[in-house]
């Protein structure tokens, strides 16, 4: 299963955003690999934060999600929420 | 007796016994054994259980850290942690194990290839090596039993000395147990700096290589007040160290003759409060609210800026506290706000100008948040002042703004009450028409950092202009006299909140001026406090004309005996 997302957040894949997705990954039972959209370069694992914040996709750049496994569907949705969600709620 | 300089970034001093701090001294690898020695299955348990320790000392550092100065500070731990975890890292360390690699080896070989690759590229990147070498280095520090130098149980009476020191380095030291830092780099607003000052510890930066002469185990003084550094003080000198450290005066002070001089503190960051309530602050004189802006990836919201507010206001239940709304631009970075790149950040958009400007969103917002706060139980000392102001244009709008932000607040039925409403002075321009913004004002309050600044066109980075950014020039000296004469004219009241508001030799001559209040870093509240009660104003008024028909800094220093 394959989705292709435009990333909303200021920063990016860094920081915050990174931290959630790699959380967010974690948390269902799925595979997921991610890749910029627009390079042949090869798709990273969703679960480490040192590749996904190493692809350095900045706001507005798009990446391919692929998740495979029971959640697959799932978690695609929840990354899909987080990565184009321009504010985050506060965790406070 | 040999002293070395620096810059003083905590006017305070400390004496204390010397211990350097080498975080990069390489950590020395032993020769890798033939492949065919190793057990992986060794070697995987010592990996497990050294990133055991670690994460233990991660988790260690970092409540220690949320503690003394805050979540925000503390962030840089969870990254750690999240890396310590990394499914690639950990993978890469076990298949490189069973290879025939010793545990040490593969995080050195597997730690290295991601550090190199972060390091050839720009910014967040950059910083991610660092992350990266840290935990690389607790965790061979480990597997080969070194013990390291643990900043946040150095023995009392330390002097930390140091190449440069990491915001988290900084964060995680014991202001008991540390008599002073000295760096050989770094500047009076290195990130470090500002923290060191934040929790007292007396500072010396940007000291040089000079510093490198100063053996471990030495008796140094650090005196923060002089940028000093002295190698075996004699006893003259050690005495003096006492002196600076003033007892602490809870209440409100007044001069001899009985005039009142409110003493405030300048608050950057919510762990600044209660140090500014132990050193004797009689409210804030200045609560910078960009720490809600600065370092992540959105703006605050109003709930978030309402909590930040109240939480200032309750710290200070009977003492004024003055919200310098939002102070960006210049050289204030703040990625997700879009801000033009340009020629002279310091003469472009900045404070006010975005406020009005680009960003009337977000001063909207915080409008909201402040008029709320106002109503709350200690909400009546709240006073709102505005940066950067040019023009008496600038404060009608900004008054127009607040009366439409309570309009939209009373339609909601949503509780607020209208704060004092000030202006900072710290233009020419404003110094110029002080008179018509106090008439528009509660009061003026007067920057002197900026205010030099422009008033000398003289960068307040740049050391090649050092002598000409000096408060002392009498150009900024009349600039500040004609701002209070006419706050006072226009019926407002008037305070200094720059560096200049704090250093006790210049209390006579401030409270000659004429000003109302004084708001400085927490540290130097004692000491200021002191100053104001052994001044007579007759003698204070005298030295300030004295000072005013002063034509150059030097006659201005004999006239203050400097």
């Amino acid at each position: 299963m394959e989705r292709v997302i435009e990333v909303v957040p200021e920063a990016g894949l860094h920081a915050r955003p990174a931290s959630k997705f790699v959380q967010t990954v974690n948390q269902y039972d799925a595979t997921v690999t991610v890749g910029r959209a627009d390079d042949d370069g090869d798709p990273v694992p969703g679960n480490s934060m040192l590749s996904v914040t190493g692809l350095n996709v900045q706001h507005g750049e798009s990446v391919r999600l692929v998740a495979e496994g029971d959640d697959a569907a799932d978690v695609l949705d929840a990354l899909e929420e987080i990565l184009t969600t321009p504010v985050e709620e506060e965790a406070s | 007796m040999t002293t070395v300089t620096g810059v003083g970034s905590t006017p305070l001093s400390g004496v204390g016994t010397v211990r350097w701090y080498r975080p990069d001294e390489a950590l020395d690898l032993p020769d890798r054994p033939d492949p065919e020695a190793v057990d992986p299955e060794r070697e995987r348990d010592r990996f497990e259980s050294a990133r055991d320790s670690v994460r233990e000392d991660i988790r260690r550092a970092h409540d220690r850290a949320a503690e003394r100065v805050g979540d925000e500070e503390a962030a840089v731990f969870e990254a750690h942690e999240q890396f310590l975890d990394d499914p690639q890292l950990v993978d890469g360390i076990e298949a490189t194990i069973d290879d025939g690699v010793t545990a040490e080896h593969a995080v050195d070989d597997v730690f290295g290839e991601f550090v190199a690759q972060f390091e050839g590229m720009e910014g967040r990147m950059a910083e991610r090596a660092d992350d990266l070498r840290d935990v690389r280095d607790r965790l061979l520090r480990e597997l080969l039993d070194v013990d390291a130098v643990d900043l946040s149980a150095l023995p009392d009476g330390t002097v930390l000395l140091a190449e440069r020191l990491t915001p988290s380095d900084t964060a995680g030291l014991d202001p008991d147990a540390v008599a002073g830092i000295a760096t050989v780099t770094g500047g009076r607003t290195s990130h470090a700096a500002i923290i060191a000052r934040s929790l007292a510890i007396p500072a010396v930066v940007g000291v040089g290589e000079a510093l490198e002469e100063i053996p471990d185990g030495a008796t140094v003084l650090v005196d923060g007040e002089a940028g000093e550094v002295v190698l075996d003080p004699s006893e003259g000198r050690r005495a003096a160290v006492s002196e600076l450290d003033a007892p602490v005066v809870d209440d409100h002070v007044a001069t001899a003759d009985g005039r009142e001089i409110e003493v405030a503190a300048n608050v950057g960051r919510p762990a600044e409060l209660d140090p500014a309530v132990a050193r004797g602050a009689d409210g804030i004189g200045l609560f910078r609210t960009e720490f809600l802006f600065l370092d992540r990836d959105a703006p605050p919201d109003e709930d978030e800026q309402f909590d930040a507010i109240t939480a200032a206001l309750d710290a200070f239940p009977t003492d004024r506290v003055v919200v310098r709304t939002l102070d960006v631009g210049g050289d204030k970075q703040v990625p997700y706000l879009d801000l033009p790149e340009e020629p002279n950040p310091f003469l472009g958009q900045r404070g006010v100008r975005l406020s009005l400007g680009d960003h009337a969103d977000l001063f909207e917002t915080q409008l909201r948040a402040l008029l709320r706060a106002a109503a709350t139980e200690h909400g009546a000392d709240l006073a709102v002042m505005v940066p950067m102001v040019a023009r008496v244009e600038e404060v009608d709008a900004v008054r127009e703004q607040v009366e439409s932000v309570a309009a939209a607040l009373e339609s909601e039925g949503v509780e607020y009450a209208m704060p004092e409403l000030g202006a900072m002075v710290e233009t020419p321009a404003a110094s110029f028409v002080a008179d018509a913004l106090a008439e528009r004002l509660d009061f003026l309050s007067i920057g002197t950092n900026d205010l030099t600044q422009y008033v000398m066109a003289a960068d307040r980075e740049n050391d090649g202009v050092a002598d000409l950014h000096d408060p002392l020039h009498p150009a900024v000296l009349r600039a500040i006299d004609r701002t209070v004469d006419a706050a006072h004219e226009g019926g407002a009241w008037v305070g200094m909140c720059g560096e200049m508001a704090g250093d006790p030799d210049l209390t006579e001559l401030l409270v000659g001026l004429g000003l109302d209040e004084l708001s400085m870093s927490a540290v130097t509240v004692p000491a200021v406090k002191q100053r104001v009660r052994d001044t007579d104003t007759d003698a204070a008024e005298a030295l300030a004309s004295e000072v005013l028909a002063c034509e150059t800094r030097a006659e201005v220093g004999g006239a203050l005996g400097l």
